[in-house]
């Protein structure tokens, strides 16, 4: 190769270098905010099918939106995928309202088949992505009709997704309820260790395993920052 | 009993047939794994769809592992014997016909050995 290939194959490298770093950089101090305010905000979210399909949408009443989700036998969700460190940008903020729970029968399963109880009418998942996808982490902020309110629990699919009981009971039931959660602080109290980076954030509202309807709505979502001015 | 020259033939052999085919098997492995993973997107569904075809894989491989292995190991061994043996053989013939103990006589291989065009040619060289 001649001088001149070489140092044009440096420049290059130390081009792509920057831009790669620059982006990184970049996307690590994104916070982001979902405000459902526009007909077509879910087109920057995908949806992921589990078992059926809930139906979920934006109403606008006046110009302000929100998210609503109704779920028959089903289990979707929606998912947005974006970085940042959850060490420099700890919180993550949300407004839900649980409009019907999926239908629990008390006393019927048996504590080895409570993955027929896996049901909630409302649900907030941080995903913490790993290299190994058996490694991949997941917070999961549900509003349940039974569970103790700060109730941290281990699904029953996976031992790497935590369930973390953020609102319960129907005290609220068909009224806005904000949310604001240190994700740091909950990934070490759920794990016992400090999280990496946050890999994406989803919604779901299921009822695939009652059989039965829930309906949830949810707004002004905020993650990825340490001040309420960010 | 192996030559040291059969030992090292044997081991290249192997090596070059395991170690790329074990990398090529790793990284396609964890990429097509961690891209359905990376699509499925919503963690309870990687568990419940994704985990145990996971499962499934890690026990096929496991059980044929071993065998590809030992496959390999033979394919190398018999490979090994036909460029190693007729090594040992050529120095040997050499060995006695430097020596005087044998003359005229042509080196002889075996049918599936390597290396008969250069022992052809030593063998007109002998004869000249």
């Amino acid at each position: 190769m001649t001088k001149a290939g070489l140092k044009t194959l440096v420049i290059l490298f130390a081009v792509i270098s920057v831009l790669l770093f620059c982006s990184f950089a970049f996307a690590n101090r994104i916070t982001k905010w979902f405000g459902f305010d526009k007909e077509n905000a879910l087109t920057e979210w995908e949806e992921k099918i589990f078992k059926g399909r809930v139906l979920y949408s934006v109403k606008i009443e006046s110009i302000n939106g929100y998210l609503t989700a109704y779920s028959k036998n089903a289990a979707s969700g929606i998912l947005y995928r974006l970085r940042f460190n959850p060490k420099d940008q700890p919180f993550a903020s949300w407004k839900w309202k649980v409009i019907k729970f999926p239908d629990k029968k008390e006393g019927v399963y048996s504590k080895s088949s409570w993955i027929e109880k896996d049901d909630y009418a409302a649900r907030f998942y941080v995903i913490f992505p790993s290299l190994i996808f058996t490694n991949i982490k997941t917070l999961e902020y549900v509003w349940d009709r039974n569970l103790p309110e700060g109730a941290i629990i281990t699904s029953p699919y996976f031992k790497n997704i935590k369930i973390i009981v953020a609102e319960s009971g129907e005290k609220n039931l068909g009224n806005w309820v904000y949310e604001k959660r240190n994700i740091y602080e909950d990934f070490k109290k759920a794990f016992g260790r400090k999280p990496r980076e946050v890999g994406a954030i989803a919604i779901m509202t299921d009822t695939d395993n009652t059989l039965s309807t829930a309906e949830a709505n949810y707004d002004e979502i905020k993650v990825g920052y340490k001040n309420e001015k960010e | 009993m192996a030559t040291p020259i059969q030992k090292r033939i044997l081991i290249l052999i192997f090596a070059s047939a395991v170690i790329p085919t074990s990398l090529a098997v790793v990284a396609l492995y964890y990429l097509i794994f961690n891209l359905m993973a990376w699509q499925i997107g919503i963690p309870e569904a990687i568990a419940y769809n994704l985990i145990p075809v996971v499962q499934k894989v890690n026990l096929i491989i496991s059980i044929t592992i071993p065998i590809a292995l030992l496959l390999i190991w033979f394919i190398a061994l018999e490979l090994s014997h036909r460029i190693a043996g007729p090594l040992f053989r050529l120095e040997k013939e050499l060995d006695e016909r430097i020596t005087g103990k044998t003359s005229g006589v042509d080196i002889k291989l075996r049918k599936k050995d390597e290396l008969k065009t250069l022992v052809g040619k030593i063998n007109k060289l002998i004869n000249k």
